[in-house]
């Protein structure tokens, strides 16, 4: 019974929230498998985060320090992890799903002839892990039977990160043996898209607007909501038709395609061109004072009242729960 | 270059979902099947490639004699030949084990590059292309939406989280998983499937691979999820019903 | 009286050099008409043959040929008082026939027609009167070139069709002016030499220029594909459509050497009254000019340099080209097969038509929206699922099945036929019908998409089809025809029509809610009775392109919306109707450049000052819809048939 080591990642010198998300899985897997929780810190200097974590309720907290570790690439962190694991020999180890893990858990899993059991939603006894299949459409339920560690990293929001527990944990820390010829990947500085075109087509967040709106002096209700929100501004045909936003925030078939992770709908109707235009979405939600408009049919979520007085509110709600 | 592009079948997107009796997989009478979608812009970025550096470009998929329409399609696109792993079972292998067949088939093919899509529509892992630079001992990289050959290798465009990208340097040969949209794709053509049908296809039985296939992970049962697909309208003033669309948003759809 | 008196004069004597310098000049003339009417015919043998031509039945040519070439039908019809004058040139230079062969005779010392005998005197007569009517037709159509300029004639000055429309008259001229001279005046002389060298420089000058319409367009309009829009299907493996010239068959290369340069086609479409670069007249010249500098066996692009290749891409497949065309150019095979040409070899790329492309690849629907979508509509709407047992298979397609306007149409239909007790159902999946990669010339996903819906009308035993949209219809019973054998389908509005004795009308009632309920003037046993004459409700119909130019529907709409109010004719209507702009795939593409068609069109609809707009279309229901939502809420009603008799029927019909 070697334990559950959860790795936390990094975050502007913190630890990233899903990170907490992960912690929080691991610990009820802890409670489940009647194991203990330790926590994992890699990088170049991570004693100010191997702090703020050792916080929390865990049995230890390793450092895992190396000057080839203070930037990310899968070689390094699967070398460090590898050499960690190869002594320690932890029961599970646990990671939040970022792009980053998705990127060297793996190839650590493989490396010890394991496999990633990934973006996990849910675990219960067994342990067998519940995952997504089929885009969302299909649960299912994998036991790990291997021999050796079992890896697994948590969905975005399937555990909430203020249910870790709070505690006062051990720091240790661990050199592993890196040569600069072990890094094969050679990462530069990370940078934005370019700002000034307005993208719909990779926007994450995004606010619509149809003619419910009714005039163009109410279009800041709208961007106020998505200013709140970190979202770009589309409209429905009409409103670009009209000069009210420019022809580039057209959503629709004969305008922008979106698949943000979530769309708001405000005062649009739901006509075919623009409905087209949001199927990628990942998340509809819909404001409409007209309870049969057709937008309802394919959003997730909807309000039906007066968008005047409930976007504002919207705005408020979101901004309070930042 | 020689850029070997692994491809997989998946069931449509839009597929309706039906639990087999077994309840450990899905009813697969009556589905369509199509390329994965990330996959296709593997291809996609690897017919680019081809155009500006010359080289060849191979698709590689395993799968059930059903894979067949996929791969003349790839062919059809603009790929010049394509490697079947005939394989019936490959819903029973686990990430690692099909992993390994494709390394074992890829070997011999000496490429420059190995492309993958990000993840497969219908298991979503994302863990192939991964496992894959593993098993042949490549560096790799992943989420690429955009790939330039260099002097001395590869500088490719990963996408991060919230809209931040960065570059990265690596030697060839590497592996890389394709992110979807970083390309347009290109559609099929009647000539591109005429001329497919001159265009090599070389079947390997699994068996001939011989790899190990020890499972390490089960997918032991399926099930439906019971979120319902159906419209939530959030009841009350406007004061309250936003308040509960921001707890929805956060919690239950979890996109905030 | 000297008019009866007078007879046509020959005259006697020809000197043997002037009877060597005619025959000279008949021969310099014949071999002057031929060294270039020989290039034109060398180059449409030369085009590759038409695969899919097969000249029986040849009821329908000789009917065509008499109908359009000898009573100039098409051709007054369309444009009356110009057409008027070109028919009688024409029915001028057939009763010359006999004319000119004895005038060339009595040069010759040869003369058999004796004008002072009764035959003589009656066809001379006869003649005369045609030569007249010639003049007055030549010198109109001349005046209406030069001085009037209607704007589809080019802005170039074509000074060969002045000097020509000189020499005809000059020609009647002359023959009207020969029954005012005897025999022996040397004035007879003079006349005859000059109707002679004018004749005689007439002929060289046909094949070089559009007079070539002369000798061609009676071959044209009789050799015709057989249908309107006749596209053919491609032939082995190495036909894409029309690339190069080696693609160009022997119908293009007769139609496009054809082409009177007349601008009808331009005048009616779509596209070019819209400002875009797309003008049909430019296409078929194009391929003219193509041929002249390359010929059939080049292998040089089609597109580039004679046609750019944005224009066949801005056709909406309305028809009105071919269907005004007045010696028989078929407009639409053409613009398909050089659509083909780029999108079968993967040389169009355009963002929107790859993703209407990818999404029928992959999917079921040319919107890309989830097919479970449709089946979420059918069961709520709680259509009942084809099961072999009912009467029609009603096809939904993809506005049908998607669309929330198309939704309604289709639930208002469904309604109708229950009320009218008809058995029907529909299919579990529908697949796209392929109407708009058909247009779009993307024969893969066509014959993709054909293939597997018959064969899931085969095996759903289906036996009748009826669909809402007009698309839908041509492409289910002609397009699918080149992959099986479709069932018999048709359209709504004719299914309807057939019914109308069975359905209420409506009277003076202007919205749809608070009446609902029989008109209190239908007779006992349901049939409409008369409408009000001061009925407010005023439904202007907009003819479909797919109905009405492609299919000939005209009256069953018309009668439908009668029962629910006074129907009003829009300004261009039945086959002159003005296209709403979204078909040959369009709607699928992106925004236009210039004008948007569906705005003109729509505003052309406004200006009746109808109440309501009837369509038949959904496709036409959505381009007029947002063009309507720019005019705002003084807009009139936009509704289809279906809707608009559904609205009449009692409000508790059987579920």
């Amino acid at each position: 019974m070697s334990g559950i080591y959860v790795v936390i990642e990094e975050r502007d010198g913190r630890a990233s929230r899903i990170s907490w998300e992960a912690v929080a899985a691991g610990q009820k897997l802890a409670t489940l498998a009647g194991q203990t929780v330790n926590a994992i810190v890699l990088g170049a200097q991570t004693e100010a985060i191997a702090a703020e974590v050792a916080a929390k309720a865990f049995a230890k907290v390793v450092r895992i320090e190396h000057p080839l570790l203070a930037a990310y690439t899968a070689d390094g962190f699967t070398l460090a992890l590898q050499q960690f694991i190869e002594s320690d020999k932890p029961d599970y180890v646990v990671f939040p799903h970022t792009y980053q893990v998705r990127d060297y858990a793996p190839k650590l899993a493989a490396r010890l002839g394991q496999v990633l059991i990934g973006d996990v939603t849910g675990f219960g006894d067994g342990p067998v892990f519940t995952r997504q299949l089929m885009q969302g459409r299909l649960n299912g339920s994998y036991r790990p039977t291997g021999n050796g560690p079992c890896f697994v990293s948590v969905q975005a929001g399937a555990f909430r990160a203020d249910e870790t527990q709070p505690g006062a944990a051990a720091i240790s820390t661990f050199t592993p043996t890196i040569e600069p010829a072990q890094i094969r990947t050679k990462p530069s500085e990370r940078f934005r898209g370019a700002a000034q075109t307005v993208d719909l087509g990779s926007a994450q967040l995004i606010v619509g607007v149809g003619r419910g709106i009714k005039d163009a002096a109410n279009i800041p209700i709208a961007q106020d909501l998505a200013t709140a929100l970190g979202a770009e501004l589309g409209a429905s045909r009409p409103i670009c038709d009209n000069g009210w936003l420019p022809m580039e925030r057209q959503i629709g078939s004969s305008g922008q395609t979106i698949s943000p992770k979530l769309y708001i709908a405000v005062g649009i109707s739901g006509a075919i061109q623009h409905l087209v235009g949001i199927k990628g979405s990942q998340c509809v939600v819909a404001i409409n004072k007209d309870a049969d408009a057709p937008i309802f049919e394919a959003a997730d979520y909807g309000i039906v009242g007066d968008l005047m007085e409930v976007v504002p509110a919207l705005t408020e709600a979101v901004k309070a729960a930042q | 270059m020689k850029i070997i592009v692994a491809i997989k079948q998946v069931p449509e997107r839009d597929a309706q979902i039906r639990i087999d009796t077994a309840g450990k997989w899905i009813e697969e009478s009556g589905l369509q099947y199509a390329l994965n979608e990330s996959d296709a812009y593997a291809l996609e970025e690897a017919l680019q490639l081809k155009e500006k550096h010359g080289g060849e470009v191979v698709v590689l998929t395993a799968g059930p004699e059903r894979v067949g329409p996929t791969i003349r399609e790839a062919l059809a696109k603009g790929a010049d030949r394509a490697i079947h792993i005939d394989c019936a079972d490959l819903g029973s292998r686990d990430a690692l084990g099909v992993a390994r067949l494709l390394a074992a088939a890829l070997k011999p093919e000496a490429p420059d590059l190995v492309l993958t899509g990000l993840q497969s529509d219908d298991l979503g892992q994302g863990q192939t292309g991964v496992i894959l630079a593993e098993l042949l001992g490549l560096p790799h990289s992943s989420l690429i939406l955009h790939v330039d050959k260099t002097d001395s290798g590869l500088t490719v465009k990963r996408e991060l989280e919230e809209g931040w990208f960065q570059n990265i340097d690596l030697p060839t040969p590497a592996v890389l998983t394709i992110q979807s949209g970083g390309n347009k794709l290109r559609y099929a053509t009647l000539m591109g499937i005429k001329r497919a049908k001159t265009k090599e296809v070389r079947t390997v039985p699994a068996s001939e691979l011989a790899v190990d296939s020890t499972l390490v992970a089960v997918l032991e049962r399926v099930s439906l999820p019971q979120k319902q697909k159906s419209t939530q309208i959030l009841p009350g003033n406007p004061k309250e019903a936003a308040a509960a669309l921001v707890e929805k948003l956060k919690f239950e759809a979890r996109v905030l | 009286m000297l008019l009866l008196n007078a007879t046509l004069s020959e005259p006697q004597h020809f000197s043997l050099v002037e009877k060597l310098l005619l025959v000279l000049f008949v021969a310099a003339s014949a071999a002057g008409f031929w060294l270039r009417f020989r290039v034109v015919l060398d180059k449409i043998l030369k085009s590759k043959k038409d695969a899919n031509f097969h000249l029986f039945p040849i009821g329908k040519r000789i009917w065509d040929f008499i109908w359009e070439v000898a009573l100039q039908a098409k051709v007054i019809r369309q444009r009356p008082l110009p057409g008027l004058a070109h028919a009688l040139v024409f029915w001028g230079f057939c009763a010359f026939v006999l004319v000119t062969t004895n005038h060339f005779a009595v040069g010759l010392g040869l003369g058999f027609l004796n004008p002072a005998g009764v035959f003589g005197r009656f066809y001379t007569y006869f003649a005369a009167v045609f030569a007249l009517g010639c003049a007055v037709g030549i010198f109109g159509l001349f005046v209406r070139r030069f001085l009037v300029r209607p704007r589809w004639f080019g802005k170039k000055l074509s000074w060969e069709s002045g000097f020509i429309a000189f020499l005809i008259f000059l020609l009647m001229v002359t023959y009207l002016a020969s029954f005012f001279v005897a025999d022996a005046d040397p004035a007879a002389r003079v006349l005859w030499w000059v109707h002679t060298l004018a004749l005689l420089t007439f002929l060289p000058i046909i094949p070089h220029t559009k007079h070539l319409h002369l000798v061609l367009s009676p071959f044209t309009v009789f050799f015709s594909r057989g249908g309107f829009s006749q596209i053919p299907a491609l032939v082995g493996d190495e036909d894409f459509g029309l690339i190069a010239g080696t693609d160009l068959t022997r119908l293009v290369s007769l139609q496009a050497y054809s082409c009177v340069e007349c601008g009808r086609c331009t005048e009616h479409c779509p596209a070019a009254n819209t400002g875009k670069l797309l003008n049909p007249k430019e296409i078929i010249l194009g391929l003219r000019g193509y041929l002249n500098d390359l010929g059939p066996a080049s292998e040089e692009p089609l597109l580039g340099k004679y046609n750019p290749q944005e224009a066949p891409f801005q056709c909406t497949t309305c028809g009105s080209c071919e269907f005004q065309c007045p010696v028989g150019i078929e407009h639409l095979p053409i613009l398909v097969g050089l659509r083909r040409g780029a999108v079968n070899t993967g040389a169009w790329e355009d963002e929107y038509g790859s993703k209407l492309f990818l999404a029928l690849e992959r999917g079921a629907n040319a919107h890309g929206i989830a097919a479970s979508e449709r089946d979420k509509f059918v069961e709520k709407a709680g259509l009942p699922i084809f099961d072999g047992t009912q009467e029609y298979c009603l096809w939904l397609g993809c506005m049908g099945g998607y669309d929330p306007k198309g939704r309604e149409i289709i639930t208002d239909f469904a309604r109708i036929m229950r009320y009218l007790g008809t058995s029907f159902g529909v299919l579990r999946k529908e697949k796209c019908c392929g109407d708009p990669v058909r247009r779009l010339g993307n024969d893969l996903v066509f014959q993709q998409l054909a293939e597997s819906n018959l064969e899931a009308f085969e095996q759903s035993k289906v036996k009748k089809v009826v669909s809402i949209c007009p698309h839908c219809v041509r492409t289910l019973q002609e397009d699918w025809k080149e992959f099986g054998t479709p069932p018999p389908v048709e359209h709504h509005s004719e299914f309807l029509a057939r019914f109308a004795g069975k359905l209420p009308s409506r009277s003076a009632v202007q919205s749809s809610e608070g009446a609902g309920g029989f008109n209190p003037r239908n007779t006992a046993d349901g049939h409409a009775g008369p409408l009000a004459p001061a009925s407010p409700e005023t439904i202007v119909y907009h003819d479909p392109c797919y109905l009405g130019r492609y299919r000939n529907v005209y009256d069953e709409p018309r009668t439908v919306i009668q029962l629910s109010g006074q129907l009003v004719e829009a300004p261009r209507s039945h086959a002159r109707s003005f296209c709403c702009g979204a078909g040959g795939g369009l709607v699928f593409l992106g925004e236009e450049t210039g004008e948007r068609v569906s705005k003109v069109r729509a505003a052309e609809l406004v200006a009746t000052g109808a109440t309501t707009i009837g369509t038949a279309c959904p496709f036409c229901n959505s381009m007029f819809r947002d063009a309507l939502a720019e005019i705002g809420d003084s807009a009139p009603q936009l509704l289809d048939i279906a809707q608009l008799t559904a609205r009449a029927l009692p409000k508790n019909d059987v579920g």
